[in-house]
């Protein structure tokens, strides 16, 4: 089975990558695709939180980290990891990418739980939900927030 | 189930460097940043500066931006970073404190061009609906846009060419009643080349450069095509021809716009109209109720400057990220919303910015300080501009022959001179014909001072995750 793990480069993403390593069997999934999106029009179109980032105005670099950063997850865990970075609306191009790769599932990290995440239209996980080929994981944060951000 | 032992190389299938913007898209960017950005708003002020004949203003002054442009689009292939003019200049000079004044100046012209324009929303605005008060409509314009940009959902590229589809059409409806008006034998050609030197201005060179100062603004928002430079594909190829070709596309749309209200309508009434493209489709030359159009059209013009504005208002928070990473600004202006993803503390400021600048700048007109707010905010981003335009020509002349590589598109160095001249020259003349932009300038730079000020005083080295010296960067 091939699964796509997106990452936004949130630290959800980073739960959400290992969480599906705390129960999955590395020997049923074939393959793993890290997907990134860039979103060319917005204000910050890709941030990092995973890496030590150095940041000289490449959202590229940004996106390249963060997706190293959740590979690196699955060091040694088993399946062949694959970094892709994506450029449009992520949502979309999460969906495109299961559809390409004939994925088997796909991992994704939900929002918080704040007000704006459950009035507000457009989360990507929603959208990921609603619409993707195959079975989607949306892993949600734990109860109690984080103390540390940085 | 695929068989990957066999696909060794699977990160360089197209999954790796899929970029999403084509030249098309990258086309239509630029002209929609560049044709909301005033000509709906500020037709009038330069139809009062140098009568009939203000067309010539628009032509001289697109042809100063778009040979900017093309200055841009050499450096933009050269350093795709979305950074823009202030990685220019680091590069060029490499001096820490000329980089920060122009980032902070963009950032101040940005916030500039944000008040100016929701202040021309609200005059359009009025004509569907007079109730509210202006002040009241560009503050909820500016929240609503904040809003927009803060759930994301600005950022789909589709809904970005269908609104600059509607711009452009706006346009298009004032140049077919010029040239029905033209069919209809009334035209009076004499108009075009009228110049008013009777008014302010005592020499037709003096008011046609008053008209290119005036109608400046209308030529830009350009420059912030270099946010989507990363994610274009062949970037070499596409900029040229969608920054160059934009303004060149604009510019004659903007020459055949003022032939056409300049040919249907009297002079006095645009120059005397908040809304004065209005002006054009009211003079009844359609045989379509006048009422109806002018909803129609006014609906047209609300979209179009809201396209224009949401651009400025995506690029400030972006402005502020990176000086906070820069650890030059605070480091909350780096804070991310964890699941939004979008710079939440930075889209707040400027939305508190912007919001300050119409308050101030409506309670300033109305103690009778005698200033028209859109024109004025008009002029201080121009102001800022022009002083950045001429120092990214600078920085490209100086860097000619660093950095070179094979899919970099060079511009043509003495029309490179002669848009320095250009600029230098409205930039001369704005400023000595509205000194009083200067302070308005002086306290929007002087919000970065502030922010600056801050960070040296509370903020802690590295709040910007370890954000490289930009010597750093030189290396790259």
């Amino acid at each position: 089975m091939h699964v796509i793990v997106a990452t936004d480069g949130s630290r959800q993403s980073l739960a959400a990558a290992k969480h599906l390593k705390s129960f999955a069997d590395p020997t049923k999934v074939t393959a793993i695709s890290v997907v990134a999106v860039i979103r060319p029009l917005a204000s910050v179109a890709f941030a990092d939180d995973l890496s030590e980032g150095r940041l000289d105005g490449s959202f590229r670099d940004a996106a390249q980290s963060a997706v190293d950063a959740i590979a690196a997850v699955y060091d040694g865990w088993g399946p062949k990891v694959s970094k892709r970075i994506r450029s449009g609306s992520a949502a979309n191009e999460i969906i495109k990418a299961a559809k390409q790769y004939d994925a088997g599932l796909v991992v994704v990290a939900a929002g918080g739980r704040g007000l704006s995440d459950s009035v507000l239209v457009g989360s990507t996980a929603q959208r990921v939900q609603h619409y993707a080929p195959c079975p989607v994981l949306v892993v949600r944060p734990a109860p109690r927030p984080r103390k540390r951000r940085s | 189930m695929a068989d990957t032992a066999t696909i060794p190389h699977q990160d360089e299938d197209d999954g790796e460097l899929k970029r999403s913007i084509t030249g098309r898209l990258l086309f239509f960017y630029t002209l929609g940043d560049v044709l909301g950005s005033g000509i709906y708003v500020l037709i009038g002020l330069v139809a009062a500066a140098v009568g009939g004949a203000f067309w010539i203003a628009f032509a001289l002054g697109v042809a100063v931006a778009a040979i900017t442009g093309a200055a841009y689009a050499e450096l933009v292939t050269k350093y795709p970073q979305a950074a823009g003019a202030s990685l220019y200049v680091n590069k060029a000079f490499g001096s820490r404190p000329l980089t920060f004044l122009i980032t902070v100046s963009f950032l101040a012209a940005s916030m500039a061009a944000s008040g100016s324009l929701a202040t021309g929303f609200a005059s359009y605005f009025a004509e569907l609906w007079s109730a509210p008060p202006a002040l009241l409509v560009s503050l909820v314009f500016v929240a609503i846009l904040v809003l927009v940009n803060y759930i994301g959902i600005t950022e789909s590229v589709v809904i970005n060419m269908l609104m600059t589809f509607v711009e452009a059409a706006g346009l298009v409806i004032v140049m077919i009643i010029g040239i029905v008006y033209i069919a209809q034998g009334n035209a009076d050609f004499g108009v075009l080349t009228q110049i008013d030197t009777g008014g302010d201005y005592s020499s037709p060179a003096l008011a046609v450069l008053a008209g290119i100062s005036f109608s400046f603004f209308a030529m830009t928002g350009f420059e912030n095509t270099v946010n989507v430079a990363e994610e274009t594909i062949e970037p070499y190829k596409a900029f040229p021809r969608s920054l160059v070709g934009g303004m060149l596309v604009a510019g004659l749309v903007y020459v055949l716009v003022s032939m056409a209200a300049a040919l249907t309508v009297p002079t006095e009434t645009l120059a005397g109209s908040d809304a004065a493209l209005l002006e054009v489709v009211k003079a009844g030359i359609l045989p379509f109720s006048t009422d109806l159009m002018a909803k129609a059209f006014s609906i047209i013009a609300l979209v179009a400057i809201t396209n224009t504005t949401l651009v400025t208002i995506v690029t400030q928070p972006r402005i502020l990220y990176g000086m906070a990473r820069e650890d030059v600004v605070p480091g909350v202006f780096a804070k991310i919303h964890p699941t939004r993803r979008s710079p939440w503390v930075g889209l707040l400021f400027s939305g508190v910015v912007v919001s300050l600048l119409l308050v101030i700048g409506t309670a300033v007109t109305a103690s009778g300080g005698g200033i028209d707010l859109v024109g004025r905010l008009a002029t201080v981003t121009v102001v800022l501009l022009l002083a950045i335009y001429a120092l990214v020509i600078i920085s490209c002349l100086k860097l000619g022959g660093h950095d070179e590589h094979e899919e970099i598109f060079r511009a043509n160095r003495p029309l490179l001179l002669l848009g320095l001249v250009g600029n230098l020259a409205i930039l001369g003349f704005t400023v000595y014909d509205d000194p009083h932009s200067l302070i308005w300038c002086a306290g929007l730079l002087a919000v970065g001072g502030v922010l600056f000020v801050a960070e040296q005083l509370f903020g802690s080295k590295g709040t910007g995750s370890q954000a490289p010296d930009l010597d750093d960067v030189k290396g790259v």
